[in-house]
Formats: C-alpha cells, structure tokens, sequence
C-alpha cells in the first residue's frame, strides 16, 4: 500500500475540515450553502470517474439524480426514508448497468451528445408518466431536518472524494487511463475496456442517484423539468473542468469556487451567474485544461502532473 | 384514419422535413469540415427567430427580408467565434480526438452563454407574433403563408448549396476538406479560408432557418437545443458530410414527427425526437446512409 499523497490528502481534509465547521457558526444558512456544497462536490467527483479517468465527457449525469429524486417520491410513505433514498441510487446504477452496454460503445462526440439525449429523454418520459397520472409536482411533508441531511450530504461527499481517489490507485483506474489515452491500444494489450468502462460509469451514477434523493428531501417537493434541468448537467462538468477532473482535488475545488459565486450572484442576478459559468468553462478549456489543480502543480514542477499541452 | 391520409398532414411534414434539412445542413458543413461538433447550433436558430420577432414587431419589416438580416447577424458571430476561439485550436498541434473534445465543451459553454445572455436581454418568456398568417388554399390543403414560404425558402437554399458544392471551385475546397483534410492541405487548397468560409456560411443558414421557424413556433431564450438534435439526428441519418443524404434524412425525420405526434399525442413529440435521436446513434452511429469511408 501507497502512502497518501498530497492529492489525496488534501481535498480529504478538506472536506472533512468544512463539515466540522460550518455547524459550529451556528445558523441554518450556512447548513444549507454547506449541504449544497457537498452535493456538488458528490456530484462532480462522481462524473471525474467516468469523464475525467476514462475521458468518455458526459454532458447528461443530471439523468442519475433524476431517477434518484423520482424513486424517492415513488416509494415516500411505502418505506423508510433513507431506504428510498438508497433505493434512489441503486435505481440509478442499475439504470447506467442498462444503458451503459448499448451507449459505451458510442464513441467521441457522439457519446458526449447521446449523453445529454439521454437525460432529455428521460426527463420526458416522466413528465409524460407524471401528466397520465395526473400529478403534476409532488409534495413531500415532514422529511429529515437540515442538520440530518446536511451530515447525509457531507458523507456523500467524502465517499464521492474516496470513491475517485481509491478508483485511481486500483486496477480499473489504470485500466480507465488506458481507455481515456488511447483505448483501440488497451484493447489489444488485453484490458478489459467494456467491463471497466460499463463498472465506472454504474460507479458514477450511484451517488448521484443519493445525492438526488437528497435535494428532493432538502425542497420537499419533485418536479420532473426540475430534478432533469439540464443546467446540472452543465454546473457539474463546469466545477470539475474549473477545478480539474484528473483526481480528487478538482471537483471539491470546483464546487467550493462556484458555490461562493452561486451565493453572491444566484438569487439576484441568474443569468448573469450562468454567462459567467459559461465564460469560466470556455476560459478553463481553453487556457488550463487541468483546472485549477493542474495550475497549482505547474508552480510546483516536483509534483510531476503532465505539462498542459 | 381519413386524418392521416390527407395531404394536410403530408404538406405539414413536408415543411417541416425541408426547415430540419436547411438547419442540419449548417451543422454538417461545419462537423464535416472541421470535426466541431457545434452543440449551439440551435441557438443560432434561436438568434435568428428573435431578430425576425424584433424586426417585425418594432419596424413591421417581413420575415422574408428579416431572414437575411437573421443570417447576416448569425454569420458574424460565427466570423467572430472561428478567428476569436477555434481558429487556433484547429491550427494547434494536438490530435484531432482533443480538439473534438474541447470544442464540444467550448461550445457547450458558448451555448449556455448565448441563451442566458439573450434571457438577460429579452426576459425569459415565451413569444409568439403574426405574420404571413393569410391562409393560401392549394386543392383541398390549406397551408398558412409563412409555412410556404418556409418550404420554399428550404428547398430552394438547400438546392442552391448541393449546386454550390458540386460545381464551384469554393464548394469542391469544401468537400475536399470533408473527405480528406491532410491531403486537401497537400493539393494546394487553403485549409484556413475554406474553414472560415464554411463556420460563417453554417452560422448563416441556422440563423436564416431560425427566423422562418420563429414565424410558427413559440420564441424563447431556450428554444434551441431540440433543434441541434434535430440537425444531429439528420446529419447520422444522411451521412456526415452527405448534403443530399441530409435533406432526405430531414425530410424522413419530418414524416416520423408529423405522422407519430398525429397517432400519439403532442405532448409525446419530445419523447419521439429523443427516442429516434438514441436508438439511431446507439444502432447505427456510423449514419444509414453513408458510403464506407476510406482511411
């Protein structure tokens, strides 16, 4: 066994460092920044598995939290609460278990575009079943209280975070750089690419699918346009692109930056959040194509990340 | 049943059919040349809608003049994102895998941009306006002017674009670039020129496409993502790179739409656009159409 690295470590402690805190300042509005925060970092840690390591981009993952929200309102009243929201995840990488074999084998562009199809189709498809049966949004009284869900909500984050960081050091990490660089290669030199690729995708749909349940919980209330916004999709590939998607650093750097610019710009000013969201991933892309945490290995060259091209 | 078979629903998925062939052939000029694949190509449509509302609704200008003003607008952003952003990553040194991926993601960001920029400027609501609503009776289907200018509009410019590739010198640079990049560079054609040429005339036509859409469908900052996959269902259906293809392929996905929503129900055409969109990229990601391409 390894011993951990800095890169390991460092969003760990952090982490783990931010859950202790922002209870103590003592007010419900910091729980719910902090409960936001740790979705987003679950979240983005989870699209790093199957989009930052085996590089297959997904423009979709707001699908998984989706079907985790939906499967939540379905069985509220039928089981317990942390059930449906269990019942929620494993729901969602059952659904990437299913779709993964038939969408994986789409490559390049094309798996990036089928990607955000797929969650559109999905959300249509519920909206339609939720119009035949005639609900239209659904109420959920009486859940967890915020304290509950914000300590739910930083333990999805910290098994997101290890999630990305032991996938890294096992086998199938190694075997998903393979695919990501170059994956005809890996193929031929015996790495199981469909079994990898179809594992790390099911791998990053399970929290989602949590951390889904979660937000329904935290609004008591489930609308379909809401829980598949697109707009998710998009915030979470921007965080780990701002922060780096080549391990676990990025997305808790991502999500920390732009929950603080969700907090000052979000509730007066949408859209001109969203064209700075914008802005900031074209920038990123573009410019620092590691993220932030490429930017701070390139000042120090003994850290060994490759150079950006 | 007698619904079904009147030549109503048929001119209707017709019409429709020819705009999504005019609009895909935007988005294919540009994959097919550059390997961008442009996901804000529907929100030129939608620049396009809202300038024909705007010029209608303030200067009572038509549609009909207000498309080329739509194009125009479209073409210049294009001018403005080929030399400002993609410009230099096409003449980068990074394999073509990398450039495909990071300009999925740029023009992801692009997209997001334009829209909130545009519900920064218009407010978010939906919009709709009257023009060329006069009812043009042909045997027993009647059909709304603007609908029939759209057909026409469609047909017309995407002939005029199969002609313009098959017989300019321009247009023969351009399918060039399409089948072989390397090699056209080899044969002396200017790989820079064409690639602008072609990122301006693709803008241009999505733009022009989007103020005919705007006379009949609801206007709105986020109208346009349906629509790039409309344009990428048509592209795999035809073929990448196959104009031709192409607008029989929008034709076909017309016919689907029109016929299923006509069985079904309105609420399920979304379902339907979806579904077609996953099952031919999960089938047949390599395009029904398409020649065996050489390597």
């Amino acid at each position: 066994m390894r011993f951990a690295t800095p890169r390991e470590t460092v969003p760990l402690l952090l982490v783990a460092a931010i859950a202790a805190i922002l209870p103590l300042l003592g007010s419900d509005y910091y729980l719910g920044v902090g409960f936001a925060l740790f979705g987003w970092i679950a979240l983005a840690q989870s699209w790093t598995i199957v989009s930052g390591l085996a590089g297959y981009i997904s423009l979709g993952h707001v699908v998984f939290a989706g079907i985790g929200g939906y499967v939540l309102v379905l069985t509220w009243g039928a089981v317990p609460v942390w059930a449906g929201a269990v019942l929620g995840a494993l729901a969602a990488g059952l659904f990437a278990l299913l779709v993964g074999l038939p969408v994986l084998r789409v490559r390049g562009p094309y798996f990036v575009i089928l990607t955000f199809g797929l969650a559109e189709f999905a959300k249509y498809v519920v909206i339609n079943i939720e119009n035949a049966l005639g609900r239209f949004g659904r109420l959920i009284l009486g859940g967890p209280p915020v304290e509950t869900l914000y300590w739910a909500m930083a333990a999805a984050a910290l098994a997101g975070t290890l999630a990305v960081i032991v996938t890294r050091r096992v086998r199938l990490g190694a075997g998903l750089a393979a695919v990501r660089e170059d994956e005809l290669a890996a193929e031929t030199i015996g790495v199981p690419t469909v079994r990898f690729k179809l594992l790390a995708f099911a791998l990053s749909a399970v929290l989602p699918g949590f951390v889904g349940a979660l937000f329904v919980l935290r609004t008591g209330y489930f609308e379909p346009a809401q829980a598949f916004d697109p707009v998710i999709s998009f915030t979470i590939v921007t965080m780990a692109i701002i922060g780096g998607s080549e391990d676990a650093r990025g997305p808790v750097f991502g999500a920390l930056f732009l929950v603080v610019l969700s907090e000052l710009l979000w509730s007066n000013f949408p859209q001109v959040y969203m064209i700075i969201l914008g802005a900031l991933l074209i920038g990123f892309v573009l410019f620092a194509p590691n993220g932030v945490a490429g930017l701070l290995d390139r000042r120090r060259p003994s850290g060994g990340a490759r150079a950006a091209a | 049943m007698e619904f079904l078979l009147s030549g109503q629903l048929l001119v209707a998925a017709l019409i429709i059919g020819s705009i999504y062939g005019l609009v895909a052939l935007g988005l294919n000029l540009i994959y097919g040349t550059m390997r961008l694949l442009n996901i804000a190509h529907g929100d030129l449509v939608m620049i396009g809608a809202y300038t024909g509302y705007w010029l209608f609704t303030l200067a009572a200008i038509s549609p009909v003049l207000a498309m080329l003003a739509a194009g125009a607008l479209a073409g210049l952003t294009g001018a403005a994102l080929y030399f400002g952003l993609f410009r230099r990553q096409l003449a980068g040194s990074q394999p073509i895998e990398r450039i495909e991926a990071n300009s999925l993601l740029i023009f992801f960001g692009i997209s997001i941009v334009i829209q909130n920029l545009t519900a920064l400027a218009f407010t978010a609501s939906p919009r709709t306006y009257q023009a060329l609503d006069t009812l043009v009776r042909i045997g027993e289907v009647s059909i709304a002017q603007s609908r029939l200018v759209a057909l026409a509009v469609c047909l017309g410019l995407s002939a005029a674009i199969v002609l313009f590739l098959r017989f300019s010198a321009l247009g023969l640079s351009i399918r060039a670039l399409i089948q072989h990049r390397t090699a056209s560079r080899i044969v002396g054609i200017d790989v820079d020129r064409v690639q602008a040429f072609t990122f301006v005339l693709g803008f241009a036509l999505a733009g022009l496409a989007g103020t005919l859409i705007g006379v009949t469908e609801q206007i709105s900052p986020f109208m346009g993502f349906p629509f790039t996959i409309v344009a990428f269902v048509v592209i795999v259906l035809g073929g990448l790179g196959n104009l031709a293809g192409g607008i029989a392929a929008g034709m076909v996905l017309g016919l689907i739409e029109t016929y299923g929503v006509a069985l079904t129900s309105a609420n399920l055409r979304s379902v339907l656009i979806y579904g077609v969109f996953i099952l031919v990229l999960v089938l047949r990601p390599e395009g029904l159409l398409q020649k065996r391409r050489l390597t």
